[in-house]
C-alpha cells in the first residue's frame, strides 16, 4: 500500500486527478476496450472531480471510452432527489465531461427487485472484465462505500442498513431531519472493491484521522472496513496533513520516504523503457505497488 | 459521425434563477422541440447528452425578456389600423422580428384608447383584438395576445387617451363585451382554441375600478382568464383594495396616471404597502360605483345614465364637456402621463364622496377574501416574519426610463414589494434602438427631437412618450435600486410571467419551458437572443 500525503484537500484532489488522468491515458481506452472506473460520492472526492473536469476542458482527458460504476445509492430516494447519488454524480461530474450516458452505471435504489438489481450490477461489472481502478472515500467510522462497521470483508453488492452514525452524519443533507434520511442503501461490497485491479482512496480532514489510523496502523478488522485494503496488491491512499493527526510520526515519515523512492523507481523505469530494455514494461504494470 | 442529436448545452455561464440569484450552471435545451431540458433526466433516462456545446464566456444566460406593455415599435403602432388586415399583420411581424435585438422574446401588444377609435364611428377593438391572437414566426418574438388599455378609464387620469372615447360600463361585463367583442372575451380555452391551437396566450385589460360597472366586472374577467390591471384611475384605497379582492392582479405603470401617494389615503400606490392589519377586517365598497368627479372645474361629469328603453349600454363620458379639454391637453403625448392635476385624496374628500354616493349604491360586504386562509389574529414574536396576509398584493408595472418615475420612486416601490415588480417599456411606435439622436418625422406634420431616451415634440419641451428598451430598463433598474443584475432580470422575466400565469412556459429556465433566451454580458447588454432554441439575433462584432 502506498500513502501519499499532501498539504490540503485541493492538493489531494490535484494529485489523484492527475494520477487517474495518467492511468486512463496510459491505458489508451477504446470502444472495444474501455477503461472501467469505480467512483464514489461525498465531499472528499469533490476536489478530485473538479480537477478531472478541468483536465477534460483543457483537452488532456476524455471519458468517451470510460465506463463508470458508482459505489452506492440510497434505497427509496427518487432518482432526481437533491440528495440522491444520481443527482450528486450528475451535478459534480457527469454533466461536465464527455462521458456517454450509456456508459454510466449507478445502482437503482428504486428497483422493485433490489436483490436482483445488486446481482445484475455485479454481473455488469464482470461483463466489462472487472474494474480497472476504484476510487473511494471513507466515513468517519472507516466505512468504504456503505460497508458499515461489521460488514463482511468478503461482501458483494447488496442491500445495506445504514449505521446510526452515518444517518446522523447525513442528516445535514436532509434539513437536519433524521427521519428524512434514508435507512437503507444499495452498495458494492468490500469484496467488490478489493477485486478492482487498483484501489485509490481519498481521506481528508481531521475527522477522518482516527479511521485512517485504524485502517492502516492496526490489523485487518471488519469494524474498520477500509482496513481490508491491507490485503489489496495495488492500493493507494491519498490524504491531507489534517488526516495524519492520529498516525504515528514514524508511519508518516515512512510513507513520505516511500514516495521519494517511488519517484526514483518510476524515473528509472521510464529510462529503461526509453532505452528499450526488455521487461521494463512488465515492471511498469505494477509500478504503483512498489514498496 | 452520426447527425447531431439536436441537444445544446450552454456552459460557462450564469443562470438567473426565479429567486433573483445568479448561479454558475449549465443549461441544456432541445433545439428541435424549442424547449429547456431537465438535464439530469435527459442524461439518465433519455440516455443522451448534447452534441453541441456553446461556451458563453462567463456571460449571463437569461430567460428571454417579457414586455407586457408595448404600444408599438419600429414605426408600427398597434393601435392604428388603416383598413388593411394584411398591413396590420405585417406590422405585427415587423415588431416581433425586430424587437429581439432588445432581448425581448415575448410581449403583449398594448392598445391605447384614442387611436383604436381613430376616425371610426364604431369601436375598432373587436377587429384589432381579433387580429392580435398569439403570433410568432420562426425568427421572431412571440406576441402573446393583447393588452387593452382603455376605454374604461378615469377622465382625470386619462393621459393621452382621447377624452371623448372614454367610457363607463353600466352593464358590467356586457359593456365590456360590447366594446371589445364578446368572442375576444371568451373563456381562455375557447379563445386559445380559436387561435390555431396555440399553446399560451394572454389578454389584459387596464381599467379604472371606480368607473361605473367596472368593479363588478373584474371577477368575471378574471374567471375568463383575462388579467385585470388597475390604471388611469383615481381609486381610493378602499376601491383599489376592493378591485384586488375581486381579482385585479396588476397596477398599470405605477405612479403614472394615478393619485400621488397621500399618507392618509395612499390610493392605488398604497397597495404596495397593504397592511396585514387591514387585510382581515376590510370590507371595501364594491357595488355600483359611479365615476368620480374629475377634479377639473372646467368639466362637469355626471354619472352615465342608462336609459330604460335600451339605448346603447356603452356611452361616452360627457362628450360635449371634453372638447375643451382636448385642446388643452394636446401636448401630452405620453400615454402614461397625467394631463390634469392630481386630485387631492384626503380622507375628507373621500368621506364626502362616500356620503354622496353611498345612498345610491348598495354597499355589499365583500364575500371573497373572508373565506381565505386565516391570518394570525394575535401579535407574534418571530423577528423577520410578517404576519400572514389574507390579501395578496398586486403586481405593478414600472417604466424605468428615469423619466416616468424618479429613481428614488423606483427604489421605494421595489423595496416595498420586490416580488410584484414588473419592468415595462410602455414604448411608443418610435421605439427603435437604432434611431439616431436628432429630429425625426412623427405624424400629422409634427416632428420630434430624440435625445437619448427622451423624446420631445420639436420646438417644445413636452415629452412625447417612452422610447426606452427593456434591456436598458434592466440596467437602469439595477442602478436605481442598487439590486443585483439577477434581481433586475427577474423583474423583466419571471415576475411578468407569473403575473400573467405563464411562468411554466415563459420568463423561466424551468425544464419544459420555451427555450426563449437572451445572453447578456455582465453589464446587462444584449449579446444574443434565442427563440425556441435557435439564435435569432446576435450583437454585431465590433469593427
Amino acid at each position: 500500500m502506498r500513502l501519499i500525503i499532501r498539504e490540503d484537500p485541493a492538493a489531494v484532489g490535484e494529485y489523484i486527478a492527475e494520477y487517474i488522468c495518467k492511468r486512463i491515458n496510459d491505458f489508451g481506452p477504446t470502444a472495444k476496450k474501455p477503461f472501467v472506473l469505480g467512483l464514489p460520492t461525498g465531499s472528499s472526492p469533490i476536489p478530485t472531480y473538479k480537477v478531472l473536469i478541468r483536465l477534460h476542458k483543457e483537452g488532456k482527458l476524455s471519458f468517451k471510452h470510460v465506463v463508470t460504476f458508482n459505489m452506492d445509492e440510497y434505497v427509496g430516494l427518487p432518482r432526481d432527489h437533491q440528495e440522491s447519488y444520481h443527482t450528486f454524480m450528475f451535478r459534480e461530474f457527469f454533466s461536465h465531461v464527455d462521458i456517454p450516458p450509456s456508459q454510466v452505471n449507478i445502482l437503482n435504489g428504486n428497483a422493485i427487485d433490489l436483490i436482483g438489481e445488486c446481482n445484475a450490477y455485479e454481473e455488469r461489472i464482470k461483463s466489462y472484465g472487472g474494474i480497472e481502478l476504484f476510487l473511494g472515500g471513507i466515513g468517519e467510522d472507516g466505512h468504504i462505500a456503505f460497508n458499515e462497521p461489521g460488514s463482511s470483508l468478503a461482501s458483494r453488492t447488496r442491500i445495506k442498513t445504514l449505521a446510526y452514525d452515518t444517518i446522523l452524519a447525513n442528516a445535514r443533507f436532509f434539513n437536519n431531519d433524521i427521519s428524512a434520511v434514508p435507512r437503507m442503501a444499495l452498495t458494492v461490497g468490500v469484496g467488490t472493491v478489493l477485486e478492482a485491479r487498483e484501489v485509490v482512496v481519498v481521506v481528508t480532514g481531521q475527522r477522518k484521522a482516527l479511521a485512517l489510523s485504524k485502517a492502516i496502523e492496526e490489523g485487518v478488522n471488519h469494524l474498520w472496513t477500509l482496513s481490508a485494503l491491507q490485503m489489496h496488491p495495488w492500493a493507494l491512499i491519498v490524504i491531507d496533513e489534517d488526516a495524519t493527526a492520529e498516525l504515528h510520526v514514524k508511519t508518516v515519515k515512512y510513507f513520505k520516504s516511500i514516495e521519494r523512492v517511488q519517484e526514483e523507481v518510476e524515473r528509472n523505469q521510464a529510462e529503461l523503457k526509453a532505452n528499450g530494455v526488455k521487461g521494463a514494461g512488465v515492471a511498469e504494470q505494477q509500478v504503483g505497488s512498489m514498496e | 459521425m452520426s447527425p447531431s442529436n439536436g441537444l445544446v448545452c450552454f456552459t460557462n455561464c450564469l443562470l438567473p434563477l426565479e429567486d433573483g440569484s445568479l448561479i454558475e450552471k449549465d443549461l441544456w435545451i432541445d433545439e428541435r422541440q424549442g424547449t429547456i431540458l431537465d438535464a439530469q433526466k435527459t442524461f439518465f433516462i433519455r440516455q443522451e447528452r448534447p452534441d453541441r456545446i456553446i461556451d458563453l464566456g462567463g456571460n449571463i444566460l437569461s430567460p428571454g425578456l417579457l414586455d407586457i406593455q408595448l404600444n408599438g415599435a419600429y414605426g408600427f403602432d398597434f393601435s392604428v389600423y388603416e383598413g388593411d388586415d394584411d398591413a396590420y399583420r405585417a406590422g405585427m411581424q415587423l415588431v416581433a422580428e425586430k424587437i429581439v435585438e432588445t432581448g425581448v422574446t415575448a410581449l403583449v401588444p398594448t392598445l391605447i384608447t384614442p387611436n383604436a377609435y381613430q376616425t371610426q364611428e364604431k369601436s375598432l377593438y373587436p377587429k384589432l383584438l381579433r387580429l392580435l391572437k398569439p403570433f410568432s414566426t420562426a425568427n421572431s418574438a412571440t406576441l402573446l395576445g393583447w393588452h387593452a388599455e382603455g376605454p374604461f378609464l378615469e377622465y382625470a387620469k386619462r393621459g393621452a387617451h382621447v377624452p371623448s372615447f372614454l367610457l363607463a360600463a353600466p352593464d358590467g361585463i356586457k359593456s365590456f363585451e360590447e366594446v371589445y367583442g364578446a368572442e375576444n372575451l371568451a373563456d381562455s380555452e375557447d379563445w386559445l382554441m380559436s387561435s390555431d391551437g396555440t399553446r399560451i396566450g394572454v389578454r389584459m385589460i387596464t381599467a379604472a375600478p371606480e368607473i361605473e360597472g367596472v368593479m363588478q366586472s373584474i371577477g368575471e374577467l378574471d374567471k375568463r382568464g383575462i388579467v385585470f390591471s388597475i390604471g388611469h384611475s383615481v381609486a381610493t384605497s378602499d376601491i383599489a383594495t376592493g378591485a384586488v379582492q375581486h381579482g385585479a392582479r396588476l397596477i398599470t405603470h405605477l405612479f403614472n396616471a394615478m393619485p400621488q401617494l397621500h399618507h392618509r389615503d395612499p390610493s392605488i400606490i398604497g397597495l404596495l404597502g397593504a397592511s396585514p392589519h387591514l387585510s382581515s377586517s376590510f370590507s371595501p365598497i364594491t357595488a355600483h360605483y359611479p365615476s368620480l368627479p374629475p377634479y377639473n372645474p372646467a368639466v362637469s361629469t355626471s354619472p352615465v345614465k342608462t336609459s330604460p328603453t335600451g339605448s346603447p349600454p356603452v356611452k361616452a363620458l360627457s362628450r360635449a364637456a371634453s372638447t375643451s379639454s382636448t385642446t388643452r391637453s394636446i401636448h401630452a403625448k405620453s400615454e402614461a402621463f397625467d394631463d390634469s392635476m392630481t386630485p387631492p385624496q384626503t380622507p375628507v374628500l373621500a368621506a364626502n364622496r362616500a356620503a354622496k354616493f353611498a345612498p345610491s349604491g348598495v354597499v355589499t360586504p365583500l364575500s371573497i377574501g373572508h373565506s381565505r386562509k386565516t391570518s394570525r389574529p394575535e401579535l407574534h414574536l418571530e423577528k423577520g416574519q410578517i404576519a400572514d396576509m389574507e390579501f395578496e398584493r398586486p403586481f405593478y408595472g414600472l417604466i424605468v426610463d428615469g423619466i416616468h418615475s424618479h429613481p428614488n420612486s423606483v427604489r421605494l416601490a421595489f423595496s416595498a414589494y420586490p416580488e410584484g415588480c414588473i419592468l415595462i417599456t410602455d414604448a411608443m411606435k418610435i421605439l427603435d434602438p437604432n434611431l439616431k439622436d436628432g429630429i425625426h418625422e412623427w405624424r400629422d406634420g409634427q416632428r420630434f427631437v430624440k435625445e437619448g431616451d427622451k423624446l420631445y415634440l420639436e420646438g417644445t419641451n413636452t415629452l412625447a412618450g417612452s422610447v426606452v428598451t427593456l434591456d436598458k430598463c434592466i440596467r437602469n433598474f439595477s442602478r436605481f435600486t442598487g439590486c443585483s443584475l439577477g434581481e433586475a432580470i427577474k423583474c423583466a422575466t419571471y415576475n411578468p410571467a407569473k403575473c400573467l400565469g405563464i411562468e411554466h412556459k415563459k420568463g423561466t429556465l424551468r425544464p419544459g419551458a420555451d427555450a426563449d433566451l437572451v445572453v447578456l454580458d455582465r453589464q446587462g447588454n444584449v449579446v444574443s437572443t434565442w427563440v425556441k432554441g435557435r439564435e435569432v439575433w446576435s450583437r454585431p462584432q465590433a469593427a
